[in-house]
């Protein structure tokens, strides 16, 4: 089977719009959480998310498209042209019947389902636009990319809740090992900071309510964690068959040495406290990608700063490693960038690769006193230099979808 | 890698909750089309659809997750429930590690989210149900089941718009293939007959206006057809390796012999008219399948009824024939219960089956004068005796994402 690697990546994050950025700040330990300016949060119990702030839709969308593509649409298109720039690959280059797209979303265009809820309510049926259906069906961002690229290989959307963009990652994967393709675009996408986003999240209790101090609400592992922080934006990874890479020279960022899935079958938003969902997928990985988990030096964790979630991901990671977790860094990127639902594992992916690239491991922020339960080196130290050839990328989706990339250095 | 086959299969559709009674009902022409009565349509363009007007979601539900779980959901887990019925699995000894459930939904909890909106306009954010996120995403039907069945294979949910379903079986039977487990649930629920996903394809044009005329509304490959009809339900098929299926002594009832999966990267809701790319997906799968067209004797298509959609899909199917077409029947389900979107093709490959079972192909109906420009064999005047023994399963979603699944008859 077909080995995959990596060979360009592009973002759209609250921490900034290119790789670099995101990276740069992550290492300088900055905060892309503050409060919301898209809309009015008075009357919201949460006042603070990971918004992104400074977008130009520009050059893939004039101010008219931006009027008909959903905001999660406009960032997914800008993050995959950002990651074929930097894999040097013109799109029609490749053969377009083995090139496809598979991007996630974890709601699609949920600002256009809310709005065109509250118009079909108040002023009727007529009033509804007819790009409502392809505005707001969370496939379109895979449909949108697939037609300007006019990528003709396989195509679709996978849906996991925060999980999503692994599964979108894993599945791009496949269908490169069954031959199916060559390239693949794989990520995913999200517009959450919205009225339906924060009302939604808040209701269930999920999200954290530290409005006195947003810089310092998202804090995995801290012990006074309360909730994760919403997040939103964009991230594409350009997945290549090795053979396909080295033939047109490409330059190799990483490789995918693995992939494992499963499902707690628990709760529909608790996660299990025994952690033998988060186990199993972090075995079947090790097994795919064919390594002993004493070569993984690194864990790019799903941290989301919830009281249940933080703890039982690392009980099961000190569990699966037996204890023997000296050489092992794990971090939280959502420290700094919130919770960025359906995109979260591609911009995690990303910076698990950039990590690599540069063995520097970004701290995760907000660590004031951590969780005594907690056992690991959760780097709440600043960054470090570290050395290592296999990290690790865990998305465990609300509900139990669980997901682990394995990443290595090239 | 391992070869997959089918082994049990539920549903609910306009036209019966049970897949032997949906069967009955298209072999005698039956419409599951009719006036919408769930909600007040006066002010909509549209009054008609396949709509579920009959379903009682006991016994799998108690009355507080009635009240908690969208329709879709609850489509979903009735259809599993009497697929696995079918299927004489014991779930007892299921290895749970290596069972799995990957269902797909085009847009999820579409009721949930329209009156939750509602309620977070009109009301404020603090009177949103803490069940409004979890119900409304389009996941929830794959991880309610994989909960129920304490199933910890992969998970998750595949959405292409109209294609969803299929995309689901494919990405089942990858899992499948690629030995990550032994078994699987795949398929796909919609509730789409609401005011929101009413209004919204009829503001696209999308939706037969035939008012005066349901149930001949539906009406693909027809001269005069003018959109489709917008339905609701749920298909799930059991799929299993053909080892882990013969070494409990279950009942195989067709194999999956082909897959393959196309995007048209055209536009996002036209086809492309040359079908090119549906004429590749079928020609992947074939090929995939070691069968050559002229073994391939029937296809339910995706027809929909759209002016540019059921004439693109015919030249597709014809290209990939090379034009060699005779002993080739095909047919539209969606003549007789519409549109199910995310739910559509996982039903539409419960027809096929049963279709490859009982060598019969169910008539497609309301062809009162056959567009000349299609030139296949449609099944226009009744349902006919066939003998053939493989199948296309074809799905061709909003976006341009297609998919094939072929399936094998087992004797």
């Amino acid at each position: 089977m077909e080995e995959v690697v990596v060979t360009g990546m592009g973002c759209v994050t609250p921490l900034g719009n290119t790789v670099t950025e995101l990276w740069e700040s992550l290492l300088a330990e900055k905060s892309g959480v503050s409060n919301i300016a898209r809309f009015d949060t008075s009357a919201y119990d949460v006042h603070f998310a990971g918004e992104i702030k400074e977008f130009d839709p520009s050059p893939y969308f004039t101010p008219r498209d931006a009027k008909r593509y959903s905001r999660n649409i406009q960032y997914v298109v800008h993050s995959a042209m950002n990651a074929l720039e930097q894999a040097a690959l013109d799109p029609k280059s490749v053969d377009p019947t083995r090139a496809g797209v598979i991007l996630a979303s974890g709601m699609g265009g949920m600002e256009v389902y809310y709005n065109t809820s509250v118009t079909l309510a108040n002023r009727g049926p007529s009033r509804v636009s007819p790009f409502f259906i392809p505005m707001v069906i969370s496939n379109m961002g895979s449909g949108e990319v697939s037609i300007r690229l006019g990528w003709m290989g396989p195509s679709f959307t996978p849906v996991s809740a925060c999980a999503s963009s692994n599964h979108s990652i894993i599945s791009a994967v496949d269908q490169i090992r069954l031959g199916r393709a060559d390239v693949m675009i794989a990520g995913g996408t999200e517009e959450a900071v919205c009225p339906v986003g924060i009302a939604g999240f808040s209701s269930m209790r999920a999200i954290s309510t530290r409005n006195d101090d947003p810089e310092k609400a998202s804090r995995p592992f801290d012990k006074n964690r309360d909730g994760f922080v919403l997040g939103e934006g964009a991230g594409v990874l350009i997945l290549e068959s090795k053979s396909h890479a080295e033939k047109r020279g490409a330059k190799i960022l990483a490789r995918i040495a693995g992939v494992g899935m499963s499902a707690d079958a628990y709760h529909i938003s608790a996660p299990r406290d025994d952690g033998e969902g988060v186990k199993l997928s972090i075995e079947n990985a090790l097994k795919d990608a064919r390594i002993s988990i004493d070569k993984v030096g690194y864990i790019n964790t799903h941290g989301t700063s919830t009281p249940l979630g933080d703890v039982a991901e690392c009980s099961a990671i000190y569990k699966a490693f037996e204890g023997k977790v000296d050489h092992l860094k794990v971090n939280a990127t959502k420290s700094m960038t919130g919770h960025m639902l359906g995109a979260a594992s591609a911009v995690e992916g990303i910076v698990t690769v950039q990590s690599i690239l540069n063995q520097k491991i970004h701290a995760t922020k907000n660590v004031f006193e951590k969780d005594e339960r907690i056992l690991l080196d959760v780097c709440e130290n600043g960054a470090s230099n570290h050395s290592f050839d296999y990290a690790m990328s865990n998305s465990f989706g609300f509900g139990g979808h669980n997901s682990v990339v394995v990443f290595a250095k090239n | 890698m391992e070869e997959v086959v089918v082994t049990g299969m539920g549903c609910v559709s306009p036209l019966g909750n049970d897949p032997e009674v949906l069967w009955k009902n298209l072999l005698a022409g039956k419409s599951g089309v009719s006036n919408i009565e769930r909600f007040n349509t006066d002010e909509y363009p549209v009054h008609f659809a396949g709509e579920v007007k009959v379903f009682d979601p006991t016994p799998y539900f108690t009355e507080k997750e009635l009240k908690r779980y969208p329709r879709n959901v609850l489509y979903a887990m009735h259809s599993a429930m009497t697929a696995l019925e079918q299927s004489g699995l014991d779930l007892k000894t299921v290895n749970h590690s290596r069972a799995g459930v990957i269902l797909a939904s085009g847009m999820g909890g579409v009721d949930v989210y329209y009156n939750g909106s509602l309620t977070l306009a009109n009301k404020g954010p603090k009177y949103l149900s803490p069940y409004f996120m979890p119900s409304v995403i389009s996941n929830l039907a794959s991880n309610f089941i994989s909960i129920r069945l304490g199933w910890m294979g992969p998970s998750f949910a595949t959405l292409s718009a109209c294609a969803s379903s299929n995309y689901s079986l494919i990405s089942a039977v990858d899992q499948i293939r690629l030995g990550r487990a032994d078994i699987m649930i795949a398929g796909g629920s919609e509730e789409s007959v609401g005011p929101l996903a009413l209004s919204g394809f009829s503001a696209m044009n999308a939706l037969s206006r035939r008012n005066d005329s349901p149930e001949t509304a539906s009406r693909p490959f027809d001269k005069n057809r003018n959109g489709f009809v917008l339905g609701e339900g749920a298909g799930v098929l059991i799929l299993e390796s053909r080892t882990h299926a013969e070494n409990r002594g279950a009942k195989i009832l067709a194999s999956v012999p082909g897959v393959s999966l196309t995007a048209d990267a055209y536009h996002i809701s036209a086809p492309r008219e040359d079908g090119k790319s549906v004429t590749n997906a079928i020609r992947y799968a074939l090929k995939e399948a070691k069968i050559k067209p002229q073994q391939l004797r029937y296809i339910n298509t995706h027809g929909t009824s759209s002016l540019r959609g059921d004439i693109a899909e015919s030249i597709a199917i014809y290209n990939a024939y090379d034009g060699k077409i005779e002993g080739l029947k095909i047919n539209s389900t969606k003549s007789l219960i519409g549109h199910l979107l995310g739910a559509a093709s996982a039903v539409e490959s419960i027809v096929t089956i049963l279709s490859l079972r009982d060598q019969k192909i169910h008539i497609s109906k309301n062809i009162e004068e056959k567009d000349p420009d299609i030139i296949i064999d449609v099944v226009d005047k009744e349902s006919i005796d066939y003998e053939f023994e493989y199948a296309i399963c074809n799905s061709l979603g909003f976006g341009g994402h297609n998919s094939v699944v072929i399936f094998g008859k087992e004797s």
